[in-house]
């Protein structure tokens, strides 16, 4: 438990140092636009976390591809106004912690250029042609259950990410910068009713301030999912049909509408049972932006796929250790 | 906890089961040390028949330039001269290989790679000899992460005796039948399927010069990274393979942007592969063909058009028009001339075991050499061959060496082209006075230091660099390696 506190302080630390650097500015255009981070693979839900972690190793892989519609404008500019990308994620559980790996790539993002409030915006130009091999900003992420366990009716756990810059600010993948981001998490199962939510920061050392529809430096993160488990006749799977809430707001200028986004979304999941050793989790999602401002899509679809693991035999995971 | 949290970031994804090793055509070594082993040693992982696994490298190449004596340099504003002064040049690339199978025959891989790099004579003044293989990657000393693959392989089985597949980087340990089909799409290189050989096998643990990579003069479709979208289709039938594959081209001849086009720009490969024994020992042939219709530009359009018009010269190049940004205002250019030209070549690609663990290995290819380089290297013509060992004859089996040598050469019009100062994308001392293959002679040994570790040192002697004899040289070239595998 010592070294499970020395990987906190560490992430504290770092996170911490990144606050430092908040409040710089860039002049540069461009940013990460993307308001849709995809939990860590084997996590359920599109963005909230289920906290499923059990002692046992386990593991998991997950695809996620989506389309979203103007998810950058300003005034009457949609600087991105068509963006589709995959997310692939990998991610180890054992003994109530979780290690994830995230790499987004941006397919497509295209919009218009022009000048509003006299800003001028260069639209990104992103194509499989233009940019075959971009990887955008890479995540990695640490989650722990600390109260509850899986099936219980409450469960709460804390989660950090880190995402190194990578690809280049005028493609609208990323802002150039190391960002963080720290989180409580809860979730339970209450009969057939199952929901998850978090609240935490993103420490976002972007600050742009002056031009509209960028960031303005750290930002609030909420978000909250529920749905119901129904069970199907067909081979035993079981359907998770629901809504995820999600949305950001900067600190500088708190839940004022150009500087918060909030997303919701519909969707199912189809669960293959437990109890065959590897798992296969799909999931499909429709929503859009409730405060279309801030990076939120008009709207956008998403499917994914996760292919995940876990023992239950806490032997087999001893044995590992050994 | 320490440790298995360490394990966990480094394996990043698990299901059930798990396998070993790195480097796309090298079998499985049960002996290696990485994490699939490692979750199969402890009856986490079944090796044998996996629904994922998950693999790494790292490598780290430096060479130097001993420096050489030459009467000109970038004559008459040139630019692509092969300098003559001491550099060092390196490369540095962490990549890690995931896989997992989809359905029943299907496979999907994702490969995220980071490259930081610095090339001698800023990549320019080699034909076919490149001093080390990853420079082709492109990149700067920043480090760069990137997607170097993301692609679906689908087999179907069509019987006869099955074969153990091992796990490997891109590659999941399963059982297939020796007859059988597969299709891979998607985002990779034309060389992971095209022009494979056992006994020069990863580039990574053998050879420093990337003319012993592939054939030099096999322009294969790709991007400034080497990578490329396409589709291959393979029959394998007992001891025979047929292979077909039609990736895309770059839009600009050795540019990053893919042109997507698939019937009106494109690469096609063939390949006919018989693996045979000989004296008790595994061997295989391989028949390559290439036929690659991209934009491009031909060498006798450039001086046709530059002897009748010589404003349409190599230093005019207009505004907003690719070209090499020579500054000769007194040579032929192909930024004038670039249009849908075919390219073709057709080369042979033999392995023969002679011992255990002791190969030889010799490619040849010859291109039609009207055409400039659209994706790899300045090469229209190339003989390679050499021997590779592994140290299990002196009781050091991880550790390997070979020797080999290679010579690459251009056509007439591809050195007319260069005689009259014009440049393509690497080559162009801006004259050519005597012509002259170009050839390199490498010699490696790779000491393994632990399982997962080697570090390698390397020489290579390099001569008529450029094809141009009046700068023969040689020079010599030493390097060292870092490499690693979990």
């Amino acid at each position: 438990m010592a070294s499970s506190k020395r990987i906190g302080l560490a992430v504290v630390i770092a996170l911490a140092a990144l606050a430092v650097r908040a409040n710089a500015q860039s002049a540069s255009r461009g940013f990460a636009f993307e308001r849709l981070s995809p939990s860590a693979a084997g996590a359920g839900w599109f963005v909230m976390d289920d906290l499923d972690i059990e002692d046992a190793l386990g593991g998991a892989l997950g695809l996620t591809l989506g389309y979203e519609r103007n998810p950058v404008h300003a005034g009457a500019l949609d600087i991105v106004s068509d963006a589709a990308g995959a997310n692939v994620g990998g991610a180890v559980t054992y003994a109530r912690w979780r290690f994830s790996l995230d790499f987004d790539t941006v397919f497509l993002a295209t919009g218009q250029s022009g000048t509003v409030d006299g800003e001028t915006f260069t639209a990104p130009s992103v194509n499989p042609s233009s940019h075959p091999d971009t990887i955008a900003d890479p995540r990695a992420g640490i989650d722990v259950l600390v109260l509850g366990r899986p099936g219980d009716p409450l469960r709460i756990g804390a989660g950090a990410q880190l995402s190194a810059p990578n690809d280049s600010r005028a493609s609208y993948t990323t802002d150039g910068t190391f960002r963080g981001a720290v989180r409580a998490l809860i979730a339970g199962d209450v009969g057939r009713f199952t929901y998850a939510g978090h609240f935490g920061a993103q420490i976002r050392p972007l600050d742009g301030a002056v031009t509209p529809a960028t960031p303005r430096g750290n930002e609030l993160l909420f978000g909250l999912a529920g749905g119901a488990r129904v069970p199907l006749a067909w081979r035993h799977w079981t359907a998770v049909v629901g809504a995820e809430i999600y949305g950001a707001t900067a600190f500088r200028s708190t839940f004022e509408s150009d500087a918060t986004a909030l997303e919701g979304l519909l969707s199912a999941r189809l669960e293959e049972p437990a109890g065959r050793g590897r798992r296969i989790r799909l999931k499909l999602g429709a929503g859009g932006g409730i405060a279309h401002e801030f990076g939120a899509a008009e709207w956008r679809i998403v499917a994914g796929v996760e292919i995940f693991s876990r023992s239950s035999d806490a032997s087999t995971a001893r044995a590992f250790v050994k | 906890m320490m440790r298995v949290a360490l394990l966990a970031l480094v394996i990043a994804c698990a299901s059930a089961r798990a396998n070993a090793q790195a480097a796309p055509p090298a079998p499985h070594e049960d002996a290696a040390f990485d994490f699939m082993n490692l979750l199969s040693e402890h009856e986490l992982h079944d090796l044998d028949d996996e629904t994922w696994n998950a693999y790494g490298q790292f490598t780290y190449i430096t060479s130097l330039k001993i420096p050489f004596r030459a009467p000109y340099t970038n004559a008459n504003g040139a630019t692509n001269s092969f300098g003559t002064e001491y550099e060092r040049s390196f490369t540095s690339t962490f990549s890690l290989f995931f896989g997992v199978k989809l359905w029943r025959g299907a496979e999907a891989y994702i490969v995220p790679e980071v490259i930081a790099e610095h090339a001698l004579s800023e990549l320019r003044g080699l034909g076919g000899a490149t001093e080390n293989f990853e420079l082709q990657k492109t990149g700067t000393t920043t480090p760069a992460l990137y997607r170097s693959r993301l692609f679906l392989r689908q087999t179907f089985d069509l019987g006869g005796p099955t074969i153990a597949r091992s796990s490997d980087p891109m590659q999941l340990g399963a059982t297939v039948d020796s007859r059988r089909i597969v299709i891979t799409a998607g985002n990779y290189s034309a060389i992971d399927v095209f022009d494979k050989n056992n006994v020069t096998w990863d580039p990574r643990q053998t050879f420093f010069d990337e003319a012993f990579m592939t054939h030099s003069s096999y322009d294969f479709p790709a991007d400034a990274r080497g990578y490329t979208y396409g589709v291959a289709a393979e029959l394998y039938w007992d001891r025979w393979a047929v292979r077909f594959g039609r990736f895309s081209p770059p839009v600009e001849p050795n540019q990053q942007s893919n042109d997507l086009h698939f019937w009106s720009r494109y690469g096609d490969s063939i390949e006919l592969e018989h693996d045979h024994t000989l004296f008790g020992q595994p061997g295989a042939v391989r028949f390559l063909g290439y036929r690659n219709h991209v934009r491009s530009g031909r060498f006798d359009d450039a001086i046709t058009v530059f002897q009748a018009d010589p404003r349409k010269n190599a230093g005019d190049c207009s505004a907003g028009v690719y070209n090499y940004n020579s500054g000769d205002f007194n040579a032929p250019d192909l930024c004038w001339v670039r249009k849908a030209n075919v390219k073709y070549g057709i080369g042979i690609n033999a392995e023969q075991y002679v011992a255990k663990d002791v190969g030889l290995f010799l490619r040849a290819m010859h291109s039609d050499g009207e055409s400039e380089v659209d994706a790899f290297d300045s090469a229209d013509s190339d003989l390679s061959f050499g021997a590779v060992a592994k140290g299990s004859l002196w009781n050091r089996p991880f550790d390997v060496t070979g020797i080999g040598l290679q010579l690459s050469a251009i056509s007439k019009e591809h050195a007319r082209y260069l005689a009259m100062g014009g440049i393509d994308n690497f080559v162009g001392d801006g004259a050519l006075g005597r012509q002259g293959p170009e050839g390199v002679l490498d010699v490696f040994y790779s000491v393994n230091i632990k399982k997962a570790l080697w570090l390698a040192a390397d020489y290579q002697l390099i001569w008529n660099p450029a094809y141009n004899a009046d700068r023969a040289g040689p020079f010599s070239i030493p390097g060292m390696k870092v490499h690693g595998e979990f």
